[in-house]
């Protein structure tokens, strides 16, 4: 029995290596997946940068016009990548104080989804690119990698969910469902100091929120498994750069899969203290796109909000603090058209306006995602049948 | 007893080819072309994904529920939200023998759309079975299916 199954696993060995032969002299990734995002991020001076996830290939350009005419694209990959192309997976961009730009983004290493987290810096304007290093010296599995300046202390924090500790446990005979919530700082010159584990046992596919509740706390909403496999949102705020706080459950939707949602949250912190989360859930307690608001860094989390009915596939909610203003936009579908539905309140998150539609296409679109610049909040949305948009969103403080 | 096992591992190899999934390219109006092609008969579907993890455990269960029912009208469905290698969902159907059913993968990035036109509370999640009864009535199956129900219900439908 035993010399049975290791001949089928010879052989499923050998026809996976003779797929991947194959693939490897078809046309190059004629029929594959390809990663299709934009991700915007203003600088001080401005300036609108976009770094998209084309195919096998990443580039940066630049607009000073609010994205009506953008600059040549600059390399970030010097060679083709097999990027991560998975639905929450996400090439992304930030500013630091001084102008430096950091770029992240993650490849696949094996055909079992095991990623590799990198970082590129510019320090000449995006001119160019250092070449990408690892974000963590750990080889297992790093994906979804999410960078933020503290806009106190301008230090670049990146978070990511790591499977070094699944690795460790396979080892060991002993279970470990999902991955580890991993962190790292800037280190100044060269890149990024050590990593550390926040949490074990996090939900594997989903991306990371990240929002600043002070300097040195960054605030990381993700998608936790809690007991028997649930696998709802939490969040943890750090009490210094290394402490990272207790595990804080955003709501009981009381979600219970053994698999990848692909489905992340969003989260903002107001000035006042006050922390907003918006999430998709198929649980057992709810279903759909929700919204909920906490005080605070300590209170619970209040009543979950519906934003959208789940019969217009509400999905991939972003919400952005401007000043005293707080932004949500989710992505519906109404039979034919992908919409972008937008709300805002000025008290906090407890009212808000009606839900509006600022943009829509026919085909294929990348999430909504909102960035801020010179007290004006944007939706940043990449379509495919109408290509990179920067809107205004009308309704200021 | 190596030239024993290459002559297996060849045979096998030939045979894994000779099955190749006949797969059809899932776009837009797919689905009620599909539906229509199996009006007023039990029919099974399952969504799957070569992205899903407890798909392609469930998968080979499938393979044997088929060899044990060869009578049951299943169509499978590679429901990817982001379309995959065709070569690499008909790989996956050969080896837990499915390759022979009626085999569908999703072509088109506009995955919104095609789950619209499935079923418009339908987030997406994967796998999911529906079982429709000649009457076209459905019953959802979420998540890895109890194949026991399934039985139950093939063998409902044969008293109807």
């Amino acid at each position: 029995m035993r010399a049975l199954l290791a001949l089928t696993m010879l052989m499923l060995v050998a026809a996976s290596a003779a797929a991947q032969h194959q693939h490897q002299h078809g046309k190059p990734g004629a029929a594959g997946p390809e990663a299709f995002t934009a991700t915007p991020a203003f600088g001080p001076d401005g300036t609108l940068w976009l770094v998209r996830a084309m195919a096998d290939k990443i580039v940066v350009v630049r607009s000073t016009d609010l994205g009506k005419t953008f600059s040549e694209p600059v390399a970030v990959t010097p060679e083709p990548m097999n990027l991560d192309w998975g639905p929450d997976a996400r090439a992304r961009i930030v500013v630091d104080p001084k102008g430096g730009l950091v770029v992240t983004f993650a490849i696949f290493q094996d055909r079992n989804f095991n990623g590799r987290a990198f970082y590129a810096r510019s320090r000449d304007n995006g001119a160019s690119f250092s070449k990408p290093q690892p974000i963590t010296a750990d080889q297992t599995s790093q994906r979804f990698e999410t960078a933020a300046v503290d806009p106190s202390t301008g230090r670049v924090f990146a978070a990511w969910l790591d499977k070094r500790n699944v690795a460790k446990a396979r080892a060991a005979g002993k279970p470990y469902p999902g991955a580890a919530l991993a962190y790292a700082w800037e280190d100044g010159e060269a890149g990024f100091g050590p990593t550390s584990i926040a949490l074990d046992n996090t939900c594997e596919c989903c991306r990371l929120g990240i929002a600043f509740a002070g300097p040195g706390k960054p605030a990381v909403v993700f998608r936790n498994i809690f007991p028997g496999s649930i696998r709802d949102h939490a969040v943890v705020t750090f009490k210094d750069e290394k402490t990272p706080g207790p595990v804080r459950r955003v709501s009981a939707d009381e979600w219970k899969i053994e698999a990848c949602p692909h489905h992340g949250p969003s989260i903002a912190i107001l000035p006042d203290g006050s922390y907003h989360v918006a999430w998709f859930t198929d649980g057992s307690a709810r279903k759909g796109l929700f919204y909920a608001r906490a005080d605070n860094g300590d209170t619970p989390f209040g009543a979950p909000r519906a934003l959208s009915t789940p019969r217009r596939q509400p999905a991939r909610p972003y919400l952005l603090a401007n000043g005293t203003a707080l932004h949500v936009v989710w992505k519906e579908f109404d039979g034919t058209k992908s919409m972008v539905r937008w709300q805002v309140s000025h008290d906090s998150g407890r009212t808000w306006s009606d839900p509006r539609t600022v943009a829509d296409t026919v085909d294929a679109s990348d999430h909504p995602l909102l960035a801020a610049n010179a007290g004006r909040a944007y939706l940043s949305w990449l379509t495919k049948a109408d290509g990179y948009r920067l809107i205004p969103l009308e309704d200021q403080p | 007893m190596i030239r024993t096992f290459l002559i297996v591992l060849m045979l096998s190899l030939a045979s894994a080819a000779s099955q190749a999934a006949d797969l059809q390219s899932f776009g837009r109006g797919s689905w009620s072309k599909l539906r229509a092609a199996h009006d007023g008969q039990p029919t099974v579907i399952h969504f799957w994904g070569l992205t899903c993890a407890p798909c392609l455990v469930e998968m080979p269960e499938w393979g044997k529920l088929r060899t044990e029912r060869p009578d049951m009208r299943l169509v499978m469905v590679a429901a990817d939200p982001v379309p995959q290698d065709p070569a690499r969902v008909a790989d996956m159907l050969s080896r837990a023998d499915l390759g022979q059913v009626e085999n569908w993968a999703f072509t088109d990035r506009f995955n919104e759309r095609l789950r619209y036109e499935i079923d418009p509370a339908w987030a997406g999640e994967l796998p999911r079975t529906l079982l429709i009864d000649r009457d076209g009535k459905e019953t959802v199956l979420t998540g890895v299916a109890d194949l026991a129900e399934v039985r139950a219900w093939l063998e409902a439908q044969k008293k109807r």
